[in-house]
């Protein structure tokens, strides 16, 4: 016993400082005001918490990232996944296109958002002066896609879809990977065509990684900051159509950048909202996942 | 937890999500509007669950919010401490400069180091004004840098924060003699009476205009509009003429035409923008943007919009949107308003031949076109304050690098490398600004509506508590009304907002 206390003190001690202790600060901060430092915090009440969830700008912020999420999570899975099956084959010179494909885990946000800017910026950008498309759609040209309030958030979450693409592809080429070849070879004498093949034996198979995958990217969709501090901030204006939760708690461009007290509720109640989210996630379709073995 | 549980709840998120009568987020908590908060029922039990607070300075005791505040401590600032110091004292300066603002102040950094022995500065770029501010907010006193380097928006919230020695107490100690000074640079930095920081790199808004286009539409490069109603015109003859497809690109960033320009306009019009003689004489209580004068400039620019003569480039996000408007190669603007302080970067990108057409003597520079048809220009860019509690030799070492920032030659120097504007008067015969400003007049426009504007309250501009915030409102106003809202409507409930976010902050500072 004593032995395991030992072991477990270092992270634990980590765990509590690094976790625990400012979770609990913020938990308290968000229920305060304080000055313009951030100090001289006095308590205003917990139910600042259910007025900052219920304030017009909470729910805005909420609905826009819900949004964004279910623009990027679906997406990133279909990408992620059809490009590992694709390149999940044993070729002379896939090596290469699995490390094109993968290449994006190791894009910083920032880079990749600049060169997202680079294309879409509307007067000088790469894209957007390419004459036969904005002859097509004039939204690209002008007022441009991150301009225009209808597609602003839509451009933020393709430039963040093809940022992930890289890690949900390494997780399900790893997944695929996992599948016993056996599995295939009976399908096939069974008499499985190809698209039944990846029905019922590599979706099921893969389900534990998705179930991962699915989670994280959730997450990831959620805690969004540097594409849209870099591509709107928050805008286009005065719809604040790309104002996420954690562009209303953390950006210059947010109405409560300077209240700590704030802040820190917007923050506490993001964490609430995507726990819940991965409860639900883990609840209503970890069940269903097949795990193998026995 | 089972699932129906999970899904109870989700259901109660999505429902709470789809309510819509919910008032603003700065109301969180209170029981009554913020509006009608009293400060002093607040601010009765501060400091109780203050932990980390370092113990300020005597700064403290001085803290004006009264026009009645004593003169600060000359001894606050012991500036022959350096004398006594074995071996250079190290300053950490922290700056939110960049590109060739950057390089200016490593230059000038570098110069100082190497002039003396005694004091051996270090910097320490922010990237930004707004990630200085924040990184500052977020430290320890004893983790903060020696001298930092603030907006002008920063001279309310940077005199609450109480962490920072009022210049004053070293100007007076010293015996520093501030009479060559453009009085107005030290004014915009004093609030009731005290000099908070040390003004240096003084920027304002200027048009940036091509000088082709200007010829092509018939116009004179050597004469841009200066009042509001000659930008119409201009604008009208470069698209009739086809010089290019639009007037002027304008904005609705925060730092530019969502905000700063506001404030600038408000200012050439004689017009206060807060009350409280702009807060200058006392903490604003209250916005005044929503008036005659904002009505009327605000409906002059959205009918530039709507007719065509104006190109709306949205909020800014970059910071270049606008620039990079003039540099369009299908449909141009001839125009844009950005900071003087943007000359050096602009200049810079055009000798590289960044933009494809247009070069370095293509640039026209002009004054800010105002509602008055008279140049003048709020002090902007940004000060120097030396942070309180680092040691007396610290202290004396930071003011020792301010009087070599501040002295005429390195502003002769720093103007021609940036475009910021020289903050004393002796510094224009020094070289290398008086060849510049006689060659290229193009960096003395900014100068030139600086010492042209008059002396007068509305000219010192506002000091708001929660400036940056203010500035984010008004900035979705201005994008409200450059899409077509109603400019009274915007503006009402802009100056709302604002008044909430004052008396938000008041009741906590």
């Amino acid at each position: 016993m004593p032995a395991a206390v030992a072991l477990l003190a270092p992270s634990t001690l980590v765990l509590v400082l690094f976790v625990l202790y400012p979770l609990g600060k913020a938990v308290v901060l968000g229920q305060q005001r304080c000055n313009v430092q951030g100090r001289n915090c006095v308590s205003n009440g917990w139910d600042q918490y259910v007025d900052t969830f219920m304030s017009a700008e909470f729910q805005h912020a909420l609905w826009v990232t819900v949004k964004f999420a279910l623009i990027t999570v679906p997406l990133g899975l279909v990408f992620g996944v059809g490009l590992a099956v694709l390149a999940d084959k044993h070729l002379r010179g896939i090596s290469v296109f699995r490390a094109i494909f993968s290449s994006t885990v190791a894009t910083s946000v920032a880079v990749s958002s600049l060169m997202w800017l680079f294309l879409l910026q509307p007067e000088v950008g790469a894209l957007s002066n390419v004459g036969w498309l904005s002859d097509l759609f004039p939204v690209v040209k002008s007022p441009g896609l991150l301009r225009d309030p209808g597609t602003a958030l839509t451009s933020v979450a393709m430039s963040s879809v093809w940022a992930s693409l890289g890690f949900t592809f390494i997780l399900v080429t790893a997944g695929l990977q996992g599948i016993p070849a056996e599995l295939y070879e009976a399908a096939a004498i069974d008499g499985a065509t190809g698209t039944r093949r990846f029905r019922h034996v590599t979706l099921p198979m893969l389900g534990p990684t998705l179930l991962f995958v699915l989670i994280v990217l959730t997450t990831r969709a959620f805690q969004t900051y540097g594409e849209i501090d870099l591509l709107t901030s928050g805008g286009p204006k005065p719809h604040d159509s790309t104002m996420t939760l954690t562009y209303l708690t953390y950006g210059q461009e947010s109405i409560i950048r300077g209240n700590a007290g704030l802040q820190a509720a917007t923050a506490v109640l993001l964490f609430v909202v995507l726990l819940g989210l991965s409860l639900l996630q883990l609840r209503g379709i970890g069940k269903r996942v097949h795990y193998g073995g026995k | 937890m089972n699932r129906r549980f999970a899904f109870t709840m989700l259901a109660g998120v999505l429902v709470a999500a789809s309510c819509s009568s919910s008032d603003s987020i700065l109301e969180s908590g209170n029981e009554t509007p913020t509006t009608a908060a009293s400060p002093t029922t607040v601010a009765a039990s501060p400091g109780t669950d203050d932990t980390d607070a370092p113990p300020s300075s005597d700064a403290t005791t001085i803290a004006p919010t009264t026009s009645t505040t004593p003169p600060p401590d000359p001894g606050l600032c012991p500036v022959d401490a350096l004398e006594n110091a074995d071996g250079p004292v190290e300053v950490l300066f922290w700056h939110g400069l960049n590109g060739a603002t950057n390089d200016g102040i490593e230059y000038l950094a570098a110069e100082y180091n190497a002039s003396q022995s005694k004091v051996k500065v270090r910097l320490e770029p922010q990237g930004s004004y707004d990630s200085t501010i924040d990184k500052y907010v977020q430290t320890s006193q004893a983790s903060r840098p020696d001298l930092v380097m603030f907006p002008e928006y920063m001279v309310q919230q940077t005199v609450d924060s109480d962490s920072v020695i009022p210049i004053q107490s070293c100007i007076e100690a010293a015996g520093f003699d501030t009479s060559a000074f453009r009085q107005a640079t030290l004014k915009a930095y004093a609030t009731a009476g005290v000099q908070w920081a040390m003004p240096f790199n003084v920027s304002n808004p200027v048009l940036y205009f091509n000088r082709r286009m200007f010829e092509k539409a018939g116009l004179d490069p050597d004469a841009p509009p200066q009042s509001l109603q000659e930008l119409r015109e201009y604008s009208q003859a470069i698209v009739d003429s086809g010089a290019a497809s639009y007037g002027i690109a304008i904005d609705s960033g925060t730092d530019s035409g969502g905000g700063w320009f506001l404030e600038q306009w408000f200012a050439n019009a004689g017009e206060l923008y807060a009350d409280n003689d702009n807060g200058r004489t006392a903490p604003a209580t209250k916005v005044l943007y929503d008036g005659p004068v904002g009505v009327e400039l605000l409906t002059f620019l959205q009918q530039m919009v709507q007719d065509g003569l104006a190109y709306y480039v949205g909020g800014n996000a970059t910071g270049q949107d606008n620039f990079l408007k003039l540099a369009d190669q299908t449909a141009p603007a001839a125009m844009t308003i950005g900071t003087s302080a943007a000359m050096g970067t602009v200049f810079d990108a055009l000798d590289g031949g960044l933009i494809p057409g247009i070069t370095n003597e293509d640039v026209g520079i002009g004054p800010l076109p105002g509602p008055s048809g008279t140049p003048t220009a709020l002090v902007g860019g940004a000060a120097l304050y030396v942070v309180a509690d680092h040691g007396d030799e610290t202290t004396a070492a930071a003011w020792d690098f301010i009087t070599y920032l501040v002295s005429a030659q390195s502003q002769s120097e720093w103007a021609v490398q940036t475009g910021y504007v020289p903050i004393r008067a002796d510094a224009l015969s020094l070289e290398p600004v008086a060849s510049t400003y006689t060659d290229d007049p193009r960096f003395r426009v900014a100068y030139d509506q600086l010492i042209g504007s008059p002396d007068e309250p509305a000219l010192q501009g506002p000091i708001l508590g929660p400036q940056r915030e203010v500035r984010v409102v008004t900035a979705l106003a201005v994008a409200d009304i450059f899409e077509g809202g109603d400019v009274q409507t915007a503006l009402t409930d802009a100056a709302a907002r604002a008044n909430a976010l004052i008396a938000d902050y008041n009741a906590y500072n």
